[in-house]
């Protein structure tokens, strides 16, 4: 036979696999450090509380960051009381009044901010509030003064 | 030209260690250790909602939260004496109403540290109010 490629028809698939199993793998790590909470907020150790597994969170759950600054955020935006309000109305509207409000607060922030957000919960007549804290520091990481 | 594998029948290792080390990358990578986390529930009454506040008083288990610290039943307390205070009065009844007021100024630690402490002894009616 005269031409080369004709020698070996047969396409070689391996590299193009290796590379797309790369491509998964690569996804599948960075799509996991998606920013969705407030990464400088520190938590307060509660060892007691309940532990937080998948059941505790619900598709309907709602979680408000507050930094030690005092700047009020979810999913890393910041959001003013207002806005809360706003977002409690809807969850109520589709889920009814029992669904999970999670407060992740820094354990330096001052108490006026959590009042704030406490506040635009009630206002909207969601009572049943929650603190988030660490059960277990697995990952080593201390509080910093 | 006949094909390889009758060539040389011994099987090639090279793409088997080539994934096995890519699995190794792989969960070297993935594996980090996360914090978990549990969540410390408490009530929050409407704001100006005194009427509660007045009627609930002589009964229930008052804790003021300020900047420097926290006061039990209008004594001073660390969060050992907290701890011990708070496990005497579940001993007594675990449906005590707990009251956390909280000063403005006070950093969010001490309110997170009282309700651990509560939820440490079953308590479950916590509420917060602010000052």
């Amino acid at each position: 036979m005269a031409k080369k490629c004709s020698e070996n028809p047969q396409l070689d698939m391996t590299p193009m696999i290796d590379v797309v199993f790369e491509l998964i793998i690569f996804f599948v790590v960075t799509l996991k450090m998606a920013v969705e909470k407030d990464e400088t907020v520190q938590l307060e150790d509660g060892k007691h509380g309940i532990e937080l597994t998948a059941e505790e969170l619900p598709p309907s759950h709602l979680v408000i960051d507050i930094a030690k600054s005092g700047r009020i955020s979810m999913c890393n935006f910041t959001i003013t009381p207002n806005e809360i309000r706003q977002r409690v109305r809807d969850r109520k509207r589709k889920f009814g009044s029992e669904f999970p409000v999670l407060i992740r607060a820094d354990y330096r922030t001052q108490h006026r901010y959590v009042k704030e957000v406490m506040d635009a919960c009630t206002v909207e007549g969601v009572w049943k509030l929650s603190f988030v804290a660490v059960y277990d520091r697995k990952s080593g990481k201390q509080l910093t003064k | 030209m006949a094909r390889r594998k009758y060539e040389n029948p011994q099987l090639d290792m090279t793409p088997m260690i080539d994934v096995v080390f890519e699995l190794i990358i792989f969960f070297v990578v993935t594996i980090k250790q996360e914090d978990l986390f549990s969540k410390l529930n408490a009530n929050r009454p409407a704001p100006n909602d005194q009427q509660t506040q007045q009627d609930v008083v002589d009964t229930t288990i008052k804790i003021q939260i300020g900047p420097g610290g926290m006061v039990y039943n209008g004594r001073g307390v660390t969060v050992k004496e907290l701890d011990r205070n708070i496990k005497q009065a579940a001993a007594i009844d675990k449906k005590t109403t707990v009251l956390l007021q909280c000063t403005l100024n006070s950093p969010h630690k001490f309110l997170v540290d009282a309700l651990d402490t509560c939820a440490k002894y079953g308590l479950k009616n916590l509420s917060i109010f602010s000052m």
